[in-house]
């Protein structure tokens, strides 16, 4: 089975998944995992998809043709095998909360810190909120820690950045509990 | 006294409303003991419903003593027949996974403090509190007794943030 990674992006109204899913369920492809999302006023989609033939973009042929003539980018990209699988990073999960008034460089400046020490980013948002006068800012972010840092080792690093960019940030850890 | 398999999604069983427990008897005794040992042997988890080894009966047993998070506040071994939750209030939001659902979790919202009645294994009926993680865990595992699995309580942090700002 070949997998591809296939993200779609467009103004959004409603149908869109309809659409898609419908042109990938007739080409026979399966959605192994997806994550679609309302980002500003554009839906945007990105899945890893799996076809039993299809070995590359060409095996697709203009499949994506009526997606992109209704207004919708379409990109794919083959995955080498193995690509479909996740590389399993284990370590502690945490959850960052980071808020403060709007200002260039809050994403890269946290970013930064935690690439550093090899935090790895899993998931995260951000978006601008508050009133146009007083605009806020906000990013959730998922992280795995590497072995070498414990989550107090981190909460500390944020603080020290909370100082010097002038902005709330939270660190909690979300390591899930089997029941 | 045995350690029974864990049954997982698809299984429809997981998905039945179970049957309250009318008679305590030698066979109850006995789901009680198979329960305990398959929580025991499972030695992350934290409590067993009767219909995760395949029994449709309102038991479930629940001890997180000895886990980091509900070491300071927990009753120890707990054995519900029939429980049910009187009371409830606060709030809290845990990363939740259940063996019967394996390599998925989410964000799931429960009470904080819960009033619980229910039957021990010596057939004496209880009222207790429980709070924080053992709260939690009971509530999870009283899911089980009524077809509920923790995707159907998931919430997501983003959604909550998001959502009140509209």
């Amino acid at each position: 089975m070949n997998h591809f990674a296939l993200t779609i992006i467009g103004r959004d109204r409603p149908g869109i998944v309809a659409q898609v899913t419908e042109s990938l369920y007739r080409l026979g492809c399966n959605i192994a995992d997806s994550s679609c999302s309302i980002l500003g006023g554009q839906f945007a989609m990105i899945l890893i998809i799996s076809h039993p033939e299809f070995t590359g973009r060409e095996s697709f042929g203009d499949a994506f043709l009526p997606l992109e003539e209704s207004n919708l980018s379409v990109f794919l990209r083959t995955l080498k095998p193995g690509g479909e699988k996740h590389a399993g990073i284990a370590g502690e999960i945490c959850m960052i909360s980071v808020y403060g008034s709007d200002q260039p460089g809050i994403v890269y400046r946290v970013a930064r810190e935690l690439g550093e020490r090899r935090v790895n980013i899993t998931d995260l948002n951000t978006k601008l909120v508050g009133s146009d006068e007083r605009p806020v800012y906000v990013m959730m972010l998922e992280a795995v820690l590497p072995a070498d840092l414990c989550i107090e080792e981190l909460t500390e690093i944020m603080k020290n950045l909370e100082k010097e960019v002038q902005i709330d940030i939270s660190v909690r850890s979300i390591t899930p509990i089997e029941l | 006294m045995a350690v029974r398999s864990i049954i997982q999604y698809p299984d429809p069983l997981l998905k039945t409303v179970c049957a309250p427990v009318a008679e305590a008897d030698a066979d109850l005794d006995a789901l009680v003991q198979d329960l305990i040992d398959t929580m025991v042997e499972a030695g992350h988890s934290v409590g067993v419903a009767a219909p995760q080894i395949g029994v449709c009966k309102r038991v479930a047993v629940v001890d997180v003593s000895k886990s980091k998070m509900g070491r300071e506040n927990n009753h120890g071994l707990l054995v519900m027949i029939n429980p049910h939750i009187v009371e409830q209030e606060g709030r809290e939001t845990l990363r939740e996974g259940c063996m019967s659902v394996p390599d998925y979790t989410g964000n799931v919202t429960r009470a904080e403090n819960i009033v619980l009645q229910f039957r021990d294994r010596e057939g004496r009926e209880k009222v207790i509190r429980a709070s924080g993680f053992e709260a939690v865990a009971i509530q999870h595992e009283l899911d089980h007794l009524d077809g509920l699995l923790f995707l159907d309580r998931v919430s997501s942090v983003k959604t909550d943030v998001f959502r009140r700002k509209r």
